[in-house]
C-alpha cells in the first residue's frame, strides 16, 4: 500500500493511527510491551530486583542460562565508563567457561556482534554502530556494530576461566537499536585466532534494555511521517490569505516529489502522490483548515531539530513564492516557528533572507524587528540599537538588493525607534 | 623637502591644506580665491575635454545638467555607477580624480608641485571604498600616502590647537556622510576608541525634505508638479539649500517659487524644517547611542563633544547634543575647514614614520610629540563551515578574525580545520564586515591553499590577521603538520590580482583623467 495514498480528511485530522499501515504494527508491538510491563508488576521479586539497578536506560531483564565450563560462556551486566572525565552507561561483556586454541601462547583477537532479536530469530535485527570504527567492515549490513579487538595470548592450549570475567565494555551510546523501548538483544561473542582468524570459541547471550532513543527504523519512519506533515504545513500556509497560489502550489508539488517519493520511485507511485496532493489542494481551496498546532506538536515529538528547521524553511519560501508576503502568512509563520520549537531570533533571521522587508504587504513592525510585549521600553531601545547597528555594516554590501534591503531597515527601525521613544515619553 | 597636504574630499565641499614651515596647517584658497571648492564637475559643452571644478560647474549645471556631476562621493566605489558624457562613460574614481586635479593644480600655482598627500575619508567607508579614493588621488597624480578617516583629523586638529582631553566624541555630519567617533584625548596623545556612521545621510538629505516641502506647497495651491525637468530640480535644490542655511540663521525663511504653473510666495519655518528632518536626526541619534554603546559609555561619561562639517549649524543639531549630553557643544573652530587641517597634519605624521628625511625640521619639531592611536575600522574574517549546535549540521559561516575597533597594530590568530579525509586545498576567504551570516559580508579576496593529499580530517590551520598602521593588513594561512604557508598582502594601495582586462581599464582612465583640462 502507497504510504501517500492519504485520506485528506484523515490526515487533516493529523490521526497517526490511520495513516500509515507500519504504524498499525507499532500499535501491535506496543501492546505487548503494555502485556510484559504487566507480567513484571505481578512478578514482584523480579522487579523489586530490577527497581534496585533502574536508572534511565531502564534495565529490565537479562535471561539466565546455566554455565557449562568445557565450553565458552558469556554474559553481559551493566556497568559504568569513564572517558575523558565523563562516566557513561556501559554494557560489560564477561566470559566464563574454557577456550581451545591449537596452541599455547596463542595470539588471540575478540568479535563481538549483537543482533535485536526483539521480534524473534527470525525476524532479527543488526543493531548499528554510531561510531564508523565499531561498524562492520565486511559484512552484508556495513552499519552493523562489529567489535573487535586484541585480546591477548592464551598461555595455554585449553584456557579456562572459572569466574565470570569482564574482557570489554561497550558503552551504550555506541549502539543504535531498531526500535525505541524494550529490545532483546542477543550478543555473540568469538575469541578468534590472530594468525589465521580461526574460530577458538564462540558464545551467545541475550540480554533486555531499554532505549530511550529513537531506532533507525524509528527514525526511517518518522522521518517519512515528518516530510507528510511537511506538505500539510505548506499547505496551510500558502492558504493562509485565503488564496493558492499556482506557484506556490508547485514549489510544495517539487518539494513533496523530492522528498516524500523515494529515489525508485515507480511512475505508478508519481501518479499516486500527485493525486493524493491535488486532493489536499482542492480540500484547501474549497476553504478548509487544519489544525497546524497538533500538526506542530506532532512534528516536535518525532522530528529532529534540523528537520524542523527544513520545515520552517519549505513554508518561507512558500510565502514568498509569489513575491509578497500577507500578515496572515506571516503570523502564521511566526506562530509555526514557536510551535516547532525553533528559536525566534533564528527564525526572524531566516525570514529577514527568505522574505526581506520590501515583500511585507503590511510591514509589521514587531515581527519584523523582533520586539516583545515583555520587552521595557529601555530594552527595546537598546535592541533597535543593536539592530540598526547590523543593517547599517550591510548597507554598503556589494549587492545591491542587500543595500536595498539594508536602506529599507534602516529607515523601518529609525521609525519604529521614534514610535516607541515617543510613547515611552508620553507613558 | 616635499610639500606635505591634507585633502578632505567632501561629497558637498572640498578642502586642501598644506603644512607650513613650522608644521601649521593652512587652508589653501582656490585659483577663485575660495578656501572651500564645491566637489561639483561641469564638462564643457563645445568639449567635453575641458571640465570646471568648483564655483563655476555649479553657476552652469543650471543650463545643462546632463553635463554636470555633484555628490559623486556617494557612489565611490560603487562599480556599476557611470556617468556619461558624450561618448565617454566616467567611473567615481575618474570623476573623483578630476575634483582632486583642480585642488592639487590650484595649490600648485603658489606652491609649487603637490605630490604627497593624505586624503580624508568617512570613517565608515570600507576598503574598497577606501581603495577608490586612494586610486583617484593617483589618477590626479598625487601620491596617496595614507587615507584618515574624517573625525580622526578633525580631532587631530582640536587637539593640537586647543586645549582637549578626556573622553572626546567627535560628531561629524557633513554634506553627504555622517560619522560619530570617540575617543580618549590627552594633551597630544589621542587613542581612537570606535566609529559608527552613515553613508548617505547629510546636509543634501536635509536639503532634499525642504525640496519636498516646496514641491507639496506647489502642489497644493497649482495642483501641479513644481519641477517639470532636470534643470528645474538643479535650481529648485540650490533653492532648498539656500532656505536650509537661512533657517540655520532664522526662525522663518520665504522665498519665491517660479514654478511652471504661476509662482507662489512660500514661507518655511524653523519648526516645519526640524520636523521635516526628524527621521534624519532620529538616525543620528541612534548612532551615536551605538558608538556609546560599543565603548562602553554613557552620555554623561563624555568630556567634550567636537562638531565638524557644515551640516552643524543647524541649531537642532547643536540642541539635541546638548539634550543628550548635558552640555554644549564645542563649535569654536570652522566646520567646514578642519577635516582638511587635520587631514595635513596626518599627512606630517605618515611622513615622519615612513619618509622622515623628507620632513624639515620645523615640521618634525612641531609633529614630533603627536601620538596617534587609530584603530581598525571594519572587522575582518573568513568563511567557514562549523557545527550548529542545535541542529548538528555544518552552516557557512563568516568567522571574524581581527575585530573593529582593535588598536593597531595588531594581530590575531584563529585555528581552524580541514572537513574531509584527503582533503588537497582549501578555498580561503577574507572577509570584511561584521556578524556571523556569510551572506551579508563583503568578501575583499579569495585563494586556494593547497595542502598535501591523503590526511585525515580536521587537520589544524592557523590563520592569523595582522593590521599595520599603515593600513596594511597582512594575512596569513598556516597548515600546522605541513608547515605550508599562504600569506597575502592587502593594502590600498596594491592592485591585487588585476586581470588583463582590469589593467587595460586603469591605464585607460589614468589617460582620461590626464587628458582633462581641468579650470
Amino acid at each position: 500500500m502507497s504510504k501517500f495514498l492519504i485520506p485528506v480528511s484523515i490526515m487533516l485530522a493529523a490521526s497517526v493511527g490511520l495513516l500509515f499501515p507500519g504504524i498499525i504494527g507499532r500499535l501491535r508491538n506496543k501492546a505487548l510491551e503494555y502485556w510484559s510491563k504487566l507480567l513484571e508488576l505481578v512478578d514482584g521479586n523480579i522487579f523489586k530486583d530490577l527497581t534496585n539497578q533502574q536508572r534511565k536506560f531502564g534495565r529490565i531483564k537479562e535471561s539466565y542460562q546455566p554455565v557449562n565450563i568445557r565450553a565458552l560462556n558469556c554474559r553481559i551486566q551493566w556497568t559504568k565508563l569513564e572517558e575523558e572525565n565523563s562516566i557513561y552507561d556501559a554494557l560489560s561483556i564477561e566470559i566464563c567457561g574454557s577456550i581451545h586454541a591449537p596452541n599455547d601462547n596463542c595470539d588471540t583477537t575478540l568479535q563481538i556482534s549483537i543482533m535485536d532479536v526483539t521480534d524473534g530469530a527470525a525476524n532479527a535485527k543488526v543493531v548499528q554502530s554510531r561510531l564508523p570504527q565499531w561498524s562492520s567492515q565486511n559484512g552484508p549490513d556495513p552499519s552493523a556494530f562489529s567489535f573487535n579487538a586484541r585480546l591477548g595470548k592464551l598461555p595455554n592450549r585449553v584456557t579456562t576461566l572459572s569466574d565470570w570475567t569482564s574482557i570489554t565494555q561497550i558503552r551504550f551510546d555506541w549502539l543504535m537499536f531498531p526500535r525505541k523501548g524494550k529490545r532483546q538483544l542477543q550478543f555473540t561473542t568469538s575469541i578468534m585466532s590472530a594468525e589465521d582468524n580461526q574460530q577458538l570459541a564462540r558464545a551467545q547471550c541475550e540480554f533486555t534494555c531499554e532505549n530511550p532513543f529513537f531506532g533507525y527504523t524509528d527514525l526511517l519512519e518518522n522521518g517519512e511521517r515528518t516530510n507528510i506533515l511537511a506538505v500539510a504545513l505548506a499547505f496551510a500556509v500558502s492558504a493562509a490569505d485565503n488564496e493558492l497560489y499556482d506557484c506556490e502550489i508547485e514549489l510544495i508539488k517539487n518539494w513533496a516529489r523530492d522528498n516524500v517519493l523515494e529515489s525508485s520511485a515507480s511512475d505508478t507511485d508519481e501518479r499516486k502522490l500527485d493525486k493524493a496532493l491535488e486532493k489536499t489542494i482542492a480540500f484547501f481551496r474549497a476553504g478548509n483548515n487544519i489544525d497546524t498546532y497538533k500538526i506542530c506538536d506532532e512534528i516536535v515529538t518525532i522530528a529532529p531539530v534540523a528537520q524542523r528547521y527544513d520545515i520552517l524553511e519549505l513554508c518561507l519560501y512558500v510565502a514568498q513564492s509569489k513575491g509578497s508576503v500577507t500578515t496572515e502568512e506571516i503570523t502564521l509563520l511566526k506562530n509555526m516557528a514557536e510551535w516547532l520549537g525553533v528559536d525566534s531570533e533564528k527564525f526572524r533571521i531566516m525570514m529577514e533572507k527568505v522574505l526581506p522587508v520590501d515583500m511585507h504587504q503590511v510591514k509589521n513592525v514587531e515581527i519584523i524587528l523582533g520586539i516583545t510585549s515583555d520587552m521595557s521600553k529601555e530594552r527595546v531601545r537598546k535592541h533597535l540599537n543593536k539592530e540598526y547597528s547590523k543593517w547599517n555594516s550591510r548597507v554598503t554590501n556589494a549587492d545591491p538588493d542587500i543595500q536595498n534591503q539594508a536602506d529599507q531597515m534602516l529607515k523601518l527601525i529609525a521609525e519604529a525607534r521614534s514610535q516607541y521613544t515617543i510613547q515611552a515619553l508620553t507613558s | 623637502m616635499t610639500n606635505i597636504v591634507g585633502i578632505d574630499l567632501g561629497t558637498t565641499f572640498s578642502a586642501l591644506s598644506i603644512l607650513n614651515a613650522i608644521g601649521k596647517p593652512e587652508i589653501i584658497p582656490n585659483a577663485d580665491g575660495e578656501r572651500l571648492t564645491p566637489s561639483a564637475i561641469f564638462f564643457d559643452e563645445e568639449n567635453s575635454d575641458i571640465v570646471r571644478v568648483g564655483i563655476e560647474a555649479i553657476n552652469s549645471r543650471h543650463l545643462n545638467v546632463e553635463r554636470s556631476v555633484r555628490w559623486i562621493k556617494r557612489h565611490m566605489g560603487d562599480a556599476n555607477y557611470k556617468r556619461k558624457i558624450d561618448s565617454k562613460e566616467w567611473t567615481p574614481v575618474e570623476l573623483s580624480a578630476l575634483i582632486l586635479k583642480k585642488l592639487k593644480q590650484d595649490c600648485s600655482i603658489e606652491h609649487g608641485d603637490i605630490r604627497d598627500a593624505v586624503i580624508s575619508v568617512p570613517a565608515h567607508f570600507d576598503e574598497v571604498r577606501r581603495k577608490a579614493t586612494m586610486e583617484a588621488g593617483k589618477q590626479a597624480g598625487l601620491n596617496v600616502i595614507g587615507i584618515v578617516n574624517e573625525p580622526v583629523a578633525a580631532a587631530l586638529y582640536y587637539a593640537t590647537t586647543r586645549k582637549v582631553s578626556g573622553k572626546v566624541l567627535v560628531y561629524d555630519l557633513g554634506g553627504g556622510t555622517f560619522d560619530v567617533t570617540i575617543m580618549e584625548v590627552n594633551g597630544h596623545d589621542m587613542k581612537i576608541v570606535c566609529s559608527q556612521g552613515d553613508h548617505a545621510l547629510g546636509g543634501i538629505d536635509f536639503d532634499q525634505k525642504i525640496l519636498e516641502i516646496l514641491e507639496q506647497k506647489y502642489k497644493e495651491k497649482f495642483k501641479a508638479d513644481l519641477i517639470s525637468s532636470d534643470e528645474d530640480r538643479a535650481k529648485f535644490e540650490d533653492e532648498a539649500e539656500d532656505i536650509k542655511k537661512t533657517l540655520s540663521r532664522r526662525n522663518v525663511a520665504k522665498k519665491m517659487l517660479y514654478g511652471p504653473a504661476g509662482n507662489m510666495k512660500v514661507e518655511i519655518t524653523r519648526e516645519m524644517f526640524e520636523k521635516a528632518i526628524s527621521s534624519l536626526m532620529e538616525r543620528t541619534d541612534i548612532l551615536v547611542e551605538v558608538a556609546l554603546g560599543e565603548a562602553g559609555i554613557e552620555p554623561a561619561g563624555i568630556d567634550k563633544v567636537l562638531l565638524v562639517g557644515g551640516s552643524t549649524r543647524i541649531p537642532l543639531v547643536q540642541q539635541r547634543l546638548e539634550k543628550m549630553f548635558g552640555k554644549p557643544p564645542e563649535t569654536a573652530v570652522n566646520v567646514d575647514e578642519c577635516v582638511a587641517l587635520g587631514a595635513a597634519l596626518h599627512a606630517g605624521l605618515t611622513m615622519l614614520r615612513e619618509k622622515p628625511d623628507a620632513v624639515s625640521a620645523g615640521i618634525s619639531s612641531s609633529l614630533m610629540d603627536i601620538n596617534l592611536t587609530d584603530v581598525c575600522n571594519h572587522s575582518y574574517g573568513t568563511i567557514c563551515a562549523p557545527v550548529d549546535k542545535e541542529t548538528g549540521r555544518r552552516v557557512i559561516q563568516n568567522r571574524i578574525i581581527l575585530n573593529k575597533n582593535t588598536p593597531l597594530p595588531c594581530e590575531t590568530s584563529q585555528t581552524f580545520y580541514t572537513l574531509k579525509k584527503g582533503q588537497a586545498e582549501v578555498e580561503v576567504t577574507i572577509t570584511q564586515g561584521e556578524g556571523t551570516d556569510a551572506e551579508f559580508v563583503n568578501k575583499i579576496a579569495t585563494y586556494k591553499f593547497e595542502l598535501p593529499p591523503d590526511r585525515p580530517a580536521e587537520c589544524p590551520i592557523n590563520v592569523t590577521y595582522s593590521y599595520d598602521v599603515n593600513q596594511r593588513m597582512h594575512c596569513k594561512f598556516e597548515d600546522v603538520e605541513s608547515g605550508r604557508v599562504l600569506e597575502v598582502d592587502l593594502s590600498l594601495d596594491q592592485d591585487g590580482n588585476m586581470t588583463e582586462t582590469n589593467k587595460k581599464e586603469k591605464k585607460r582612465q589614468f589617460a582620461s583623467v590626464a587628458k582633462a583640462k581641468v579650470e
